[in-house]
């Protein structure tokens, strides 16, 4: 539908950046180590190569993430999506990745390969952030949180959560890629370990 | 040779394409003269030409033929050479035939003379087996005889095989008795030990918990110390944040520090510059000032000249135009002189005049009080003859109106009559009265005339006095407005300035808050802050956290439940062990009526237990029944009964002693050598101490000398 036409719709810079979350969350659960490595198959996109999940469940869940998140894009009411790391041992949040999202008015026209190379360079540098995170050694599980307007309906099987923000942390800002309609920025805060 | 054949061919027809195309120029040149003979001679050629043609045909065929016939008789070689090689190959293939089939006749001759010879090796064995067979007979008789005995015999055979298996049975029935026994009182043995150890571990538990116990308190009050520390370094951590962040912003900090001192010299540079402007400025202006006023000076110096160089003209001409006969100053001078004198003079009578003049304006003035009352009068005089002027006036008017009625009259006259009879008279008449009008009117002009300049002099001299108090008045609003003025402005500016000043420190202030401000917003949105009023945070209830935790939990609560469950199992097997000595194995698993039945084997153990506890029983008695024999019985031989009182002390009573309490008391020293010790009775036998013991350093000698000495005293009657 987009590679038709020069620039992109509303509808269609949805579909790109669900897409591209669908993507960087199985990245992020496989570099983590959230769950085992071989219960992750390869696959291409967006010109590499990509871990894709194989787990019933867990393909079930972030499907119907995926699919609310992008009626939202469309309404243009998301503002923040929120991949949080928690410990099961201590209860306590590990990790935070977030993806600020920002409206913009599209007149700028984007082609889709500039898009996808922005794309590509986004989850390179996730991928590269593993080598200063620190090691997730204990039992850990994941959360998705999404922060929308407030007048929003909240939708069946959707319930208001906290932000989860984690105690002391350190932030870094990773690249943000934009489809002139859509920009998504990128950051990761993590647990400060004390060893030092 | 099929190339040179070939070769022929091209070289046969490349000579007849050249006898065909020869004969063709000479043919052109011999057309015209004789064309029938040409015709003869070119049906001729051409029939030449065709027979050679048809040589050439006949010759390739013919080269043709013979090629294929070459290539035939090659063939037929090569056929020869082939068949001749299929020849010998046949040969050599017969050949090989009839050796094989010669080989094989041999090997058939040899089978031949096998077969025969196995032939009679079978006659012979056949005979052999006839032979064989009686024997057979004859052995197979005997052992059906053998047969019968054996049966007898293993029916005997069986029969004791059963007594033996019996009597196996019953040896190894009491073997499995005497071994499951000799097990049952190792594992009982196993068990003793193992409640014994586990009494021992319980002890150590025991005493392990009291130390855990005491260390938990002195943990706890470690860990509200630590806490209390951990409170105190929070804040210092909440400080240090801040401190940090505080430290942060100081490389911010110092580059707004250096870039406001630089705007700082810069304003410092640029005031001074501006205040050097500004004395240029006013250089500038006063230069202007000076400049117009100079202009102005010019203009009017310019103005001046022309009006002097007008004069000078004029004084020029003076000459021309008096006719003095002016041509140098000199003579100006001359004239000057002569004029001054000429003033003096006129001065003089100037004086005398002025003071003539003075009188007369004395006199002048008396006459002007005259005059005004004169003029007084007159106003008097004028209002009568205003008054005389309207009756004039009226008059005139009545004479206007008389004169207009006589000239009606008189026109109605004239139209009546002719003009120029009565016409001059009239004229004369009307002259005469005109003339009288003028003169009135002329009269009271002059006297509206006279009115009106006294009138004029009179306001001029008021206007003259209400001009010099407005002026007065004016100069001195003036120089109350210009004070005034110069001291409001100095203190505005001033005021304004510091006002100034204020409101950049102020802004200043606000920049640095809303730098910090914006920092920690900055922060706070990467650390996920978010704002409750605008934004809401939403996520699936199943989520794979919340799935996880309820995993753990059912883990937890399962461990926990299999926790007690083994407890309690404990619990029973401990009440059980004890129990199990009193001989009540029924009551032995009061509260497992739940859970697991008691097993045989805890059934057996328990029976082990009471057995082995019985056989203990019993030897503690059959053990006290021989000791006591032993005692009693070293008592009635030796004559003494021997107490162990404490360790290493041996207390002696003997049976001939006089009273209960005496007794003779023996330590073992460290060294093994057996002391008497000093008792009441011991200080009576002091001979026989130092008899015996001392002396002879033996101590049965002493204790029978003892018994005899009892004995002796007891039996003297």
């Amino acid at each position: 539908m987009t590679s038709t036409l020069k620039g992109i719709t509303l509808k269609g810079s949805a579909e790109l950046v669900a897409e591209f979350f669908s993507f960087g969350i199985n990245s992020i659960l496989y570099q983590r180590g959230i769950y085992p490595p071989e219960s992750f198959t390869r696959v291409t996109q967006y010109d590499m190569s990509l871990q894709l999940t194989t787990d019933g469940k867990l393909k079930d869940y972030l499907t119907k993430v995926v699919a609310q998140l992008k009626e939202w894009l469309f309404d243009c009411t998301v503002q923040k999506l929120v991949l949080v790391i928690t410990c099961l041992e201590t209860n306590e949040v590990l990790e935070r990745w977030q993806f600020d999202i920002e409206y913009g008015c599209g007149r700028r026209t984007k082609s889709i390969k500039t898009i996808q190379d922005e794309i590509r360079s986004v989850i390179r540098q996730i991928t590269a952030t593993v080598t200063f995170l620190p090691l997730l050694e204990t039992a850990c599980a994941f959360d998705l949180l999404v922060y929308t307007d407030k007048d929003l309906m909240v939708p069946e099987k959707w319930e208001e959560s906290g932000p989860q923000i984690i105690d002391q942390s350190e932030e870094v800002r990773l690249r943000s890629f934009t489809t002139s309609i859509h920009k998504v920025n990128s950051m990761v805060a993590y647990k400060r370990t004390d060893s030092a | 040779m099929d190339m040179e054949d070939n070769t022929t061919v091209f070289s046969t027809l490349k000579s007849f394409n050249s006898f065909i195309s020869h004969p063709e120029p000479p043919k052109r040149h011999s057309e015209q003269p004789a064309g029938s003979a040409n015709l003869q001679i070119n049906y001729k050629r051409s029939m030449e030409l065709l027979d050679a043609a048809e040589r050439v045909q006949s010759k390739s065929q013919y080269i043709q033929l013979d090629q294929e016939k070459k290539q035939m008789e090659l063939s037929h070689k090569r056929a020869r050479f082939e068949l001749e090689k299929v020849a010998t190959d046949s040969a050599r293939d017969l050949e090989r035939e009839v050796d094989r089939n010669q080989d094989l006749l041999g090997r058939i001759k040899r089978l031949e003379e096998k077969v025969g010879d196995a032939a009679k090796n079978l006659s012979e064995q056949s005979g052999n087996n006839k032979v064989l067979r009686k024997n057979f007979d004859d052995l197979n008789k005997k052992v059906l005889e053998r047969d019968v005995r054996l049966n007898t015999a293993n029916q005997m055979i069986s029969s004791l095989h059963d007594e033996i298996r019996e009597l196996k049975q019953t040896v190894q029935n009491q073997d499995c008795t005497i071994s499951t026994k000799n097990l049952e009182i190792q594992s009982l043995q196993e068990q003793l030990d193992l409640q014994r150890r586990r009494y021992q571990e319980m002890s150590q538990l025991c005493q392990s918990l009291q130390s855990a116990q005491s260390s938990c308190s002195e943990h706890v009050n470690k860990i509200k110390e630590l806490e209390r520390r951990l409170s105190l370094q929070e804040q210092d951590i909440a400080l240090v944040r801040t401190m940090r962040s505080e430290v942060a912003r100081v490389q911010d900090l110092d580059k707004e520090v250096r870039r406001l001192r630089e705007d700082n010299a810069y304003l410092r540079e640029s005031r001074e510059n501006s205040s050097l402007l500004k004395e240029e400025v006013e250089g500038l202006r006063r230069k202007l000032e000076r400049m117009e006023k100079t202009n102005e000076d010019l203009v009017n110096s310019e103005l001046e000249k022309e009006v002097l160089i007008e004069k000078l003209q004029a004084w020029e001409n003076l000459g021309q135009s008096t006719g003095l006969n002016i041509r140098k100053p000199e003579d100006l001078s001359r004239e000057v002189i002569q004029i001054q004198q000429r003033e003096i003079a006129l001065k003089e009578q100037n004086y005398t005049l002025s003071s003539s003049v003075d009188r007369s304006q004395s006199q002048l003035q008396g006459e002007a009080s005259q005059q005004r009352s004169k003029a007084l009068e007159e106003q008097k005089k004028r209002e009568t003859q205003d008054a005389l002027v309207r009756r004039l006036q009226k008059r005139v008017l009545l004479l206007t109106k008389e004169r207009d009625g006589m000239r009606s009259i008189l026109e109605s006259y004239d139209s009546e009559l002719s003009h120029t009879d009565y016409s001059p008279q009239l004229s004369k008449r009307l002259r005469e009265a005109e003339d009288i009008l003028q003169k009135t009117q002329s009269h009271h002009l002059e006297m509206e005339v006279q009115e009106n300049e006294r009138r004029w002099v009179f306001n001029t001299f008021i206007f003259f006095i209400g001009v010099e108090l407005e002026l007065e008045s004016v100069r001195k609003q003036q120089s109350s407005v210009a004070e005034s003025n110069s001291g409001m402005v100095i203190e505005e500016v001033l005021l304004l300035r510091q006002k100034i000043e204020d409101v950049e420190g102020e802004r200043q202030r606000l920049e640095e808050q809303n730098n910090i401000l914006e920092m920690r917003l900055e922060r706070h949105s990467l650390q996920g802050d978010y704002d409750p009023v605008k934004t809401r945070v939403l996520h699936l209830k199943m989520n794979p956290t919340n799935v996880a935790k309820q995993q753990r939990q059912q883990e937890t609560e399962a461990l926990r439940e299999e926790v007690t469950r083994l407890r309690e199992h404990l619990r029973s097997l401990k009440d059980a062990g004890p129990l199990a000595l009193q001989d009540d194995p029924h009551t032995g698993s009061p509260g497992l009526g739940l859970s697991l039945p008691p097993s045989q084997e805890v059934l057996d153990l328990r029976k082990q237990m009471e057995s082995s506890e019985m056989k203990n029983k019993r030897l503690k008695e059959v053990f006290q029944r021989k000791i006591q024999e032993f005692r009693t019985m070293c008592y009635v031989l030796t004559g003494y009964q021997l107490d162990v009182t404490t360790e290493n002390q041996y207390r002696l009573s003997s049976v001939y002693a006089e009273q209960m309490d005496d007794s003779l008391l023996f330590k073992k020293g460290s060294s093994g050598i057996m002391q008497l010790m000093e008792t009441e009775f011991s200080k009576t036998l002091g001979e026989m101490v130092a008899l015996h013991l001392h002396h002879q350093k033996s101590i049965p000698a002493f204790l029978s000398a003892v018994t005899l000495d009892l004995f002796s005293r007891q039996t003297i009657f």
